[in-house]
């Protein structure tokens, strides 16, 4: 080998370890990017966005990264969203995770009504003459969201199901929020209503209704309410530092004030684990994941 | 209640404002109200589409709590009661009430039930709520439907402030327009009319006063016209004092004037203590003026005289015509009768101076009466009637004199009133009585006929002569039926003699020139038919006092009489005018001569030609004569000498009762025509009648 090849050789060598050191750097600048936080629309855009603003401004300050809030139109393109794994956060329903666990770590969850569990429902009139699940065989049944809905359909088609009533046996109606579908139920649009176990008690429903024609025709087990989860790719030190940030939010004021601002009445932690019953009811209702 | 112009005018111009405000208020209020409810239905309508657009999304997604945002959203809206939605088959999914609508709120106040659906129920059957429904489609399939009640409580409660505010406008414009208009009535229209009214009052007192025209309107016309009429009022009105006050023809003060005069002056005489005199004039025979001479030339004697008899007097005294031809003269502050009497004197004398009058020389006289203030009266009526009492008796005394008032001329009047009222009752009371004096051929005896004379036999008088009320009849009138009575007692007396076989002659009736005016033919024509009397009995007596009269009447009545076969006789013949003329123009068969010519026969030689020249003259016209007053036998020879046809008087019978001439007709016919005369002479005899 000649001393011009070798210089060569040396300069190639050189340019090599150039870019290795810049491969090497590449991932750190990579991290330093916003973190995408979607949350399921509950509400409408706006709304989420008004409530949740307050939320990634927080957990920006907290996790050292800029969080952005990201809305999503409707349900279709926010689980686009979580397929695509879009979100480095994540808040949705118990369902939703269950399906996502695969790419998503659940990290905390909502605390709401102050309570960190909630329970399905299925609620009929008083005067309807319905005294058991098993009589909703052949009936109509309201649900609140849609069939991807944990306590307001899964939970109470779960109880049905228990209760020997197959899907095939209802006829299944879906309103847009389960508090409609109790509505629809006092309205005398359905013949049950699927709910959360707290519909009868929340201030919507009693300026609306009558809640005292209505009665829980069946309440399901205490489920952990809505989940927050991270892409199973996040760094372990980050993912702690968003859960502790989310969990000590009930601890201050300004916290406070975010969880107010978000409708929720604290935030806690929560494992894949605790989401075990809610699978075993996907699995029951929905078939296997 | 009587309202003033100014009242009526305000009440009618309020009237119509009111009627007018009050229409259009009405007028405004209907647009506004039907415009309100419009809007109303709109915004409701706009509500409803709006709604029944955007809910199917929520009925699809059952998403009660928009849906209830939606009607809850709705029922905030003004004048909204409620909202519901409801499904297809009318359950409603969907309510929202307005729990501060008065109606419900009375409702929930009361404790009725609170249930949203009863509410709507109760609330819809209120009349001032407007239901409306729209449907709720989705790809045309019907999701259901929107209910929206709409009040118009607020839209009445705005209109009830409107309408109190309208009417507190209007009242204030009404009101201020009534006092514009009357104010400007009242500066333009009733001032106006108020000093005309005034002006008016002024010249209905007598007080001619010019209002003053301001402006060129129909009031200033009419203040022009008011000027222009109170103007010829005014000259009317003098006019009229002159007409009232003045004689027309002689520029002299008139009748009422005089008494105004006189009263003035016994005022002032009561005051004085003086005396004044009252000379009352009557022309004698100024009525043969005027017949003769004709009223025009009447007329400027009466001119004349009156100017005459002012040059006469004093300015102090007054000269009035009557009327007619009398005057009166006031001559006040009489010192003496004496001074009155020469005052009369120059009047009598001023009067009787000839005047030339139309070409011909005129002399009339005038008899004067005079009475004194307060010897004869101290009213004026009382001097007038004494004056002319005086006057009269001036007259009668002898024509172209002056008497002054005596107690005595008083009485003479009261008897002849007296008279006149016995003589009212004479025919009723059967005093008046015919006697007949025979009438006879001068010739010989023969009976030829009677004249009938008429004779009053007064209960308390006694026999009361023609002369004496036969003038006092013909004055009052009273003759008309004095003289129809003689003409119908004489035609049944002779009807009577005739039927007793007595064949008495003709009778001669007199009649007055009075009664010859009242178609006395045709009352004759209907005696004569009654009592079936041959024309030739009957000799109608007239003087020629008829004949004076207008002559065209005469000629038709003598006329008639003449073709009815009444004999005419003229009596009195040569006492009065004895104007040849009448002879010639009217056609009678007998002259009369009076009694006072035959009285003086055969020794007065006047009365010898006179009645030679009334014979020669009655004989040269074809007329046969009849001497009336034939006492002696030297008359009778004379008459007879001088061929006089017939006689008439004391010498031959006097006037006798009825029933003595039915005897004296019984006795001639029994001796003969000769029996009643003592002398006959045989003349010559120119037949019968």
């Amino acid at each position: 080998m000649t001393t011009r090849a070798f210089a060569g050789i040396k300069s190639n060598l050189m340019r090599l370890a150039c870019a290795l050191v810049m491969a090497a750097l590449a991932p750190r600048v990579l991290a330093q990017e916003p973190l995408v936080l979607g949350v399921f629309p509950r509400y409408n855009a706006s709304e989420t966005t008004t409530r949740y603003t307050p939320l990634a401004e927080h957990l920006s300050a907290h996790v050292g990264r800029q969080v952005v809030l990201q809305t999503s139109r409707d349900f279709v393109s926010f689980w686009r969203g979580v397929e695509e794994r879009r979100y480095d956060i994540v808040q949705y329903n118990q369902y939703h995770y269950i399906r996502s666990a695969k790419n998503y770590q659940v990290i905390a969850h909502n605390k709401e009504f102050g309570k960190s569990t909630m329970a399905g429902a299925v609620y009929v009139r008083k005067d309807s003459g319905i005294n058991n699940l098993a009589q909703l065989r052949g009936r109509t049944v309201l649900f609140g969201g849609g069939e991807d809905a944990m306590i307001s359909y899964i939970v109470p088609v779960y109880m049905m199901l228990q209760a020997g009533v197959k899907k095939d046996q209802f006829t299944s109606q879906f309103a847009v929020t389960p508090i409609n579908s109790v509505i629809g139920v006092f309205r005398k649009q359905a013949d049950a209503a699927g709910s959360a176990d707290n519909a009868l008690g929340q201030p919507l429903i009693k300026n609306a209704i009558n809640t005292d024609e209505l009665t829980a025709l069946a309440v399901s087990e205490q489920l952990l309410q809505l989940p927050w989860a991270v892409k199973r790719t996040m760094p372990a030190q980050l993912r702690e530092a968003i859960r502790s940030s989310l969990v000590d939010l009930e601890n201050s004021e300004a916290g406070k004030s975010v969880l107010k601002t978000a409708l929720l009445t604290g935030i806690g932690k929560a494992d894949d684990k605790d989401y075990d019953a809610h699978r075993k009811m996907v699995r029951a209702v929905m078939g296997p994941l | 209640m009587r309202l003033g112009l100014s009242a009526k005018f305000t009440i009618t111009v309020l009237v119509i404002l009111l009627c007018t405000m009050a229409a259009n208020t009405l007028y405004f209020l209907g647009t506004s109200t039907r415009f309100h409810e419009q809007q109303l239905l709109e915004r409701g309508r706009a509500l409803g589409r709006l709604v029944s657009l955007i809910s199917p999304e929520a009925i699809l997604g059952f998403d009660f709590l928009l849906l209830n945002d939606y009607t809850r959203e709705v029922s905030s809206q003004p004048d909204v009661v409620y909202g519901v939605i409801v499904t297809p088959q009318g359950v409603p999914i969907s309510s929202h009430v307005d729990t501060t609508d008065a109606f419900i709120k009375k409702r929930l106040r009361d404790g009725k039930s609170a249930d949203v659906t009863q509410l709507i129920q109760k609330r819809e059957g209120a009349e001032d709520l407007i239901r409306l429904e729209f449907p709720i489609t989705h790809n045309d399939v019907l999701l259901g439907r929107f209910l929206v009640g709409i009040s118009r409580d607020s839209l009445q409660s705005q209109l009830r402030r409107q309408v109190l505010i309208q009417a507190l406008v209007m009242s204030a414009i009404v009101l201020f327009l009534s006092a514009a208009i009357y104010g400007a009535f009242r500066y333009n229209v009733l001032f106006p009319i108020r000093r005309l009214i005034a002006a008016s009052g002024e010249v209905g007192r007598g007080r001619y006063t010019a209002v003053e025209v301001k402006s060129a309107d129909e009031l200033g016309q009419l203040a022009r016209a008011f000027n222009a009429m109170a103007e010829e009022v005014k000259e009317e009105q003098a006019k009229l004092h002159r007409q009232a006050n003045f004689d027309s023809l002689t520029g002299l003060p008139n009748r009422m004037m005089a008494f105004d005069r006189i009263n003035l002056e016994i005022h002032r005489a009561r005051r004085s203590g003086q005396r004044f005199a009252v000379l009352f004039i009557d022309l004698d025979n100024f009525k043969s003026v005027n017949d003769t001479l004709g009223h025009a030339v009447g007329d400027e004697l009466l001119t004349a005289i009156g100017a005459r008899l002012q040059e006469s007097l004093r300015e102090a005294d007054t000269v009035a015509r009557l009327g007619g031809d009398e005057f009166l003269i006031l001559v006040p502050d009489v010192v003496s009768e004496v001074e009155v009497e020469k005052i009369a004197e120059r009047m009598l004398q001023s009067v009787s101076e000839p005047r030339e009058l139309n070409g011909r020389k005129v002399v009339i006289h005038c008899s004067v009466g005079i009475a004194i203030y307060p010897d004869n009266g101290d009213s004026v009526e009382t001097l007038m009637a004494n004056a002319d009492n005086a006057m009269y008796q001036a007259k009668a005394a002898q024509e172209g004199s002056a008497i002054f008032f005596t107690e005595e001329m008083n009485i003479r009047l009261r008897e002849r009133m007296q008279m006149e009222q016995d003589l009212n009752l004479a025919i009723d009371l059967g005093q008046l009585a015919l006697h007949f004096q025979p009438i006879v051929d001068t010739s010989g005896p023969r009976h030829r006929g009677a004249e009938a004379l008429l004779r009053w036999y007064h209960p308390d008088k006694g026999l009361i002569s023609p002369a004496e009320f036969i003038p006092l009849a013909e004055a009052t009138g009273q003759i008309v039926g004095i003289g129809d009575w003689v003409l119908e007692q004489a035609c049944r007396s002779w009807r009577a003699w005739q039927d007793s076989g007595l064949n008495p002659g003709f009778l001669a009736i007199n009649v007055s020139r009075v009664q010859f005016r009242k178609r006395f033919s045709k009352r004759l024509a209907e005696l004569m038919a009654n009592y079936r009397i041959p024309p030739h009995a009957l000799e109608i007596e007239i003087t020629e006092s008829v004949l004076l009269d207008d002559h065209q009447q005469v000629i038709e009545e003598l006329n008639s009489l003449r073709a009815a076969g009444v004999k005419l006789a003229l009596d009195d013949f040569g006492t009065g005018y004895s104007s040849l003329s009448y002879l010639k123009r009217f056609k009678f068969d007998v002259l009369k001569i009076d009694r006072s010519f035959v009285a003086g026969l055969p020794g007065n030689p006047d009365d010898v030609s006179l009645v030679k020249a009334i014979l020669a003259m009655a004989n040269g016209l074809d007329l046969r004569v009849l001497a009336e007053g034939v006492e002696t036998h030297a008359q009778l020879d004379f008459l007879a000498a001088q061929d006089c046809d017939f006689v008439q008087g004391y010498l031959i019978a006097k006037p006798m009762s009825e029933d003595a001439y039915g005897g004296y007709l019984k006795n001639r016919l029994a001796n003969g025509d000769a029996a009643s005369f003592t002398v006959i002479h045989q003349k010559r005899t120119r037949g019968s009648i």
